[in-house]
């Protein structure tokens, strides 16, 4: 499984990053997120901490919709899908492939985002960088493994973008807080009160909870019947 | 496991698409070494019948058993699971690797060789006529050296040697003990080499043996 789902991930980053322009696409999304919510500022402010980080994770889950949404699309474009299911391989190989692959190019959009959050919303580091980081590796996971779960649905369905904006968005929110609140400890010097710790455990909470769901209903979301 | 068993056996098999009735009660078995062509018009189930063989839909009723490993079964449709934006090489070291087939590019040369590509292993699939793409399916389908091999309209779109070529191919694969069926419109060329034509009329399926020259 593991070996078909390696393959996956480099034959989609071999597509998307070598030969396609969507990932631009994804990224300049992000960034004009960013760039327009500056020009909301007077010269020499800087945006709130909360409000900046709220920023990046905006920008970031735009991002996740247009990857998967691309990742999903190439199988549909030669029939592709029915031959990944047919390949001697648990078809949840599928769905860990596309994860990895899409936490690769988010993780890659990300970091673009950082520094276009530092550089255009005045923001600068603070102490709690680390649980900074643990949420957005945490919150990363929880988009990918999501992404790929709900991707596959939306894949090959007319109006599939907003079909899976309208899916994932609100599913999203309990990893979106957790990431918002710990992003923003990486570049409060004055935090809210609270202990992050609790904010990791319910984004691993979310990954934990989208990860099983991803292995147990990807393939029923996942098939050949157009019935 | 007797070596003349069937590869894999329908008993029963009906599907509807919602109320739309497309087979009706199909019992069929493919053993190693024989080809089979399957007939019959537009829309009349042979593309479904394929899929339910391939494991792609199931069946609302009977039973499908296929006796060989999910590597040792090749399907080749209409679709070319290609990605336009890979390279021919690139498309089949990716179905290899995918399928774990060992010493990859080996097997990926040796099957662009062996559908006349070896020359354009790095051109983009995209830049390929559909005579060209289905070429590099093929190539992708023999790469897994299949025992069970499901073709659906494999000639569409294939010039006249390389549907020969085809022909050759698949009568070397039943001469090692492979069992084939294929979806046929063209009947008079390619039951020349069939070993049974079964044709849906009607929902249901009619088998006509055929004595093989020697």
């Amino acid at each position: 499984m593991l070996k078909c789902a390696l393959a996956i991930c480099r034959k989609d980053l071999t597509l998307i990053l070598s030969r396609n322009a969507g990932i631009m696409q994804a990224l300049l999304l992000g960034l004009l997120l960013v760039f327009l919510f500056s020009l909301s500022l007077n010269t020499g402010d800087a945006l709130s901490p909360q409000a900046a980080a709220s920023m990046f994770w905006l920008a970031t889950a735009f991002c996740q919709v247009l990857i998967f949404n691309m990742l999903y699309a190439s199988e549909e474009l030669c029939g592709a899908r029915s031959g990944l299911l047919l390949l001697p391989a648990p078809v949840q190989s599928v769905w860990l492939g596309k994860s990895l692959a899409g936490l690769l190019l988010i993780m890659a959009a990300q970091c673009v985002f950082i520094p276009a959050v530092f550089v255009f919303l005045g923001q600068h580091l603070a102490d709690g960088f680390l649980p900074a980081l643990a949420g957005i590796v945490l919150g990363d996971l929880g988009m990918a493994v999501s992404g790929s779960l709900f991707g596959a649905l939306a894949a090959g369905r007319s109006g599939r973008e907003s079909l899976l904006s309208i899916i994932l968005f609100p599913l999203l929110v309990p990893l979106l807080l957790a990431g918002v609140r710990l992003a923003s400890l990486g570049i409060d010097p004055d935090p809210l009160p609270g202990d992050p710790l609790r904010w990791i455990g319910l984004a691993a909470a979310f990954d934990a909870v989208f990860t099983a769901a991803g292995l147990l209903l990807f393939p029923f979301v996942y098939t050949g019947d157009e019935s | 496991m007797d070596s003349r068993a069937p590869l894999i056996v329908l008993e029963g098999v009906s599907k509807s698409y919602g109320a739309l009735p497309i087979l009706k009660g199909v019992t069929l078995s493919l053993r190693p070494g024989t080809i089979s062509i399957l007939a019959g018009g537009n829309g009349s189930g042979k593309s479904t019948l394929m899929r339910i063989m391939a494991g792609l839909v199931r069946p609302d009723s009977g039973t499908v058993t296929r006796n060989i490993d999910p590597a040792g079964m090749g399907y080749m449709a209409h679709d070319t699971f290609l990605y336009p934006a890979l390279t021919a090489m690139e498309n089949l070291l990716f179905w290899a690797r995918a399928a774990g087939i060992l010493s990859p590019e080996a097997r990926a040369r040796e099957a662009l060789s062996a559908t006349g590509l070896a020359r354009r292993a790095e051109e983009r699939a995209g830049i390929f006529s559909r005579g060209m793409a289905q070429r590099l399916n093929l190539a992708r389908l023999i790469m897994g050296d299949p025992r069970l091999i499901l073709l659906d309209e494999p000639s569409t779109g294939l010039d006249v040697p390389s549907r020969s070529l085809l022909r050759e191919i698949m009568t070397d694969f039943r001469s090692r003990g492979a069992a084939i069926a294929w979806i046929s419109h063209d009947l008079e060329e390619d039951s020349g080499i069939a070993d049974a034509v079964l044709t849906i009329r009607r929902k249901t399926l009619s088998i006509e043996e055929r004595s093989r020259p020697c």
